[in-house]
């Protein structure tokens, strides 16, 4: 006993056993769910966005400025494509006003309530990227919209391309994305699954969006039922069920389908559209209130 | 008196804000998962073996805190454990005030490597991520060990300029 506290008398190791258990809770209280961060933690995340805010979008111009100039002789073939694109888009908003105005018809004599009408409108609020970290274990972005914006956690990210991540952690000024590729089955703290569906099969097709491997890169879609119509090539959407997610977010291509882990369902690995690479600007799924 | 330590606070700082705005747009995109830069830590583990190690625990230990809330995605405090940890160990092994460059290069690739590998160790003690070990090894911390290289010999005769200075400064506040 006297040559335990003689031990501890020594006091580097007294320090030092100290931080270990400082480190130890800080690790084990930061992993759990939290709400809000403290006043510290939101001054620094602050502070340091307002300054990579000086620099990230000046870098992004000039890398772009040389990105513009490599790929001038696409441009006119992209425009002819936009152009087809958009002639058919005319004609699809045309028919799509048409639907529209005919399902809020329906939706009135069916005498759905208020908040039914509008479970699935959502906007979206463009934000600047002004920070990202690449490590495979905790890939993350930073964002210059936070609380005073509105933005709550778990809100969706998407990009141009398609969905990015979730909302992890808000501070006054800006917001952290956890991305895609942190999505994991064995994580209690990872982003809810998605549930998803095929784009032009929405009636008959489901799965549930779990994991991400890094290791091939694939997304991995579970839980397909048996006589699932979902085949390679299909385009795979966020179905708006469970409510976390808002419907019709664009998420991946199937690339195979395999019977699942048990046999029964099927399981389809599913290659993310966004690349998660340059990144410039991201857009935030506001949806509305829903009461919980 | 303390302008020298400022200046090498303020360093660090401008060093962590370039890893996450510039870099990502200067790494070529094929390149952008495999290397994790941490330019703050090459820089600590130059303070390390030229100046003290206990400066270096500190300095880890506030800017791996400063990363892991600024880039705050599942847990706190893994990176400032990693980059205090890592530093101290190397400078209890190779704190010499006149380590030539090859010496010093060979501290940055293993310096790198032993703060990836506490890192992960970190991770998979909390159950985050599924990868064995050797597969992280030859995805992400060989290249970034390379690139640290690199990097580390741009930055060798600046920053031993200023840990000069630093030390000449300490010095004189001694004696006086």
């Amino acid at each position: 006993m006297l040559k335990l506290f003689k031990l501890f008398n020594n006091k580097r190791l007294f320090i030092l056993l100290i931080t270990l258990v400082m480190f130890i809770v800080v690790m084990g209280f930061s992993l759990g769910t939290r709400k809000s961060l403290s006043w510290p933690e939101n001054f620094l995340r602050d502070t340091t966005g307002f300054v990579q805010n000086l620099f990230y979008k000046p870098a992004g111009y000039v890398a772009g400025f040389f990105q513009d100039i490599a790929n001038l002789h696409d441009l006119a073939e992209e425009n002819e494509q936009l152009k087809i694109l958009a002639a058919q888009y005319a004609r699809d908003k045309a028919i799509y006003n048409f639907t529209k105005a005919e399902n809020e018809r329906y939706k009135e004599r069916l005498e759905f309530k208020e908040a039914q009408k509008k479970l699935y409108d959502y906007e979206l609020h463009i934000a600047q990227v002004i920070s990202l970290t690449t490590e495979p274990s905790n890939s993350s972005v930073v964002i210059d919209l936070g609380s005073k914006d509105g933005i709550k956690p778990n809100m969706s990210v998407i990009s141009s391309e398609g969905m990015v991540g979730v909302i992890s952690q808000v501070s006054n000024f800006t917001s952290t994305v956890k991305l895609m590729t942190m999505m994991d089955i064995n994580d209690p703290n990872s982003q809810p699954p998605i549930a998803g569906t095929a784009l032009n099969k929405e009636q008959n097709s489901f799965g549930m969006i779990e994991s991400y491997d890094p290791q091939t890169g694939l997304l991995e879609m579970n839980k397909i039922p048996v006589g699932d119509p979902i085949a390679v090539g299909d385009t795979i959407i966020s179905s708006g069920g469970g409510g976390v997610y808002p419907r019709g977010l664009t998420i991946g291509t199937v690339k195979s389908v395999q019977e699942g882990a048990y046999g029964y369902t099927s399981t389809a690995l599913i290659e993310p559209t966004a690349n998660f690479q340059d990144w410039k600007d991201l857009f935030v799924v506001f949806t509305e209130e829903r009461a919980e | 008196m303390r302008m020298r330590r400022s200046v090498l606070i303020l360093l660090l700082f401008l060093l962590f804000i370039i890893q996450g705005t510039l870099l990502p747009w200067l790494l070529p995109n094929a390149w952008e998962m495999r290397i994790i830069p941490n330019l703050v830590f090459i820089v600590i583990l130059f303070v390390t073996v030229y100046h003290h190690r206990h400066t270096a625990l500190i300095l880890g230990l506030a800017f791996g805190m400063l990363h892991d809330v600024v880039f705050y995605g599942r847990i706190l405090g893994a990176h400032s454990f990693a980059m205090g940890l890592s530093a101290y160990l190397i400078g209890l092994v190779f704190q010499l005030p006149r380590a030539p460059l090859p010496l010093m290069m060979s501290v940055v690739l293993l310096g790198s490597l032993l703060e990836n590998s506490i890192l992960f160790g970190i991770y998979s003690v909390f159950n985050l991520n599924r990868e064995p070990y050797n597969w992280a090894l030859l995805n992400h911390m060989l290249p970034t060990m390379l690139f640290h290289f690199a990097i580390g010999l741009l930055l060798y005769i600046p920053v031993r300029r200023q840990l000069e200075l630093l030390k000449k400064e300490t010095q004189k506040e001694e004696s006086a």
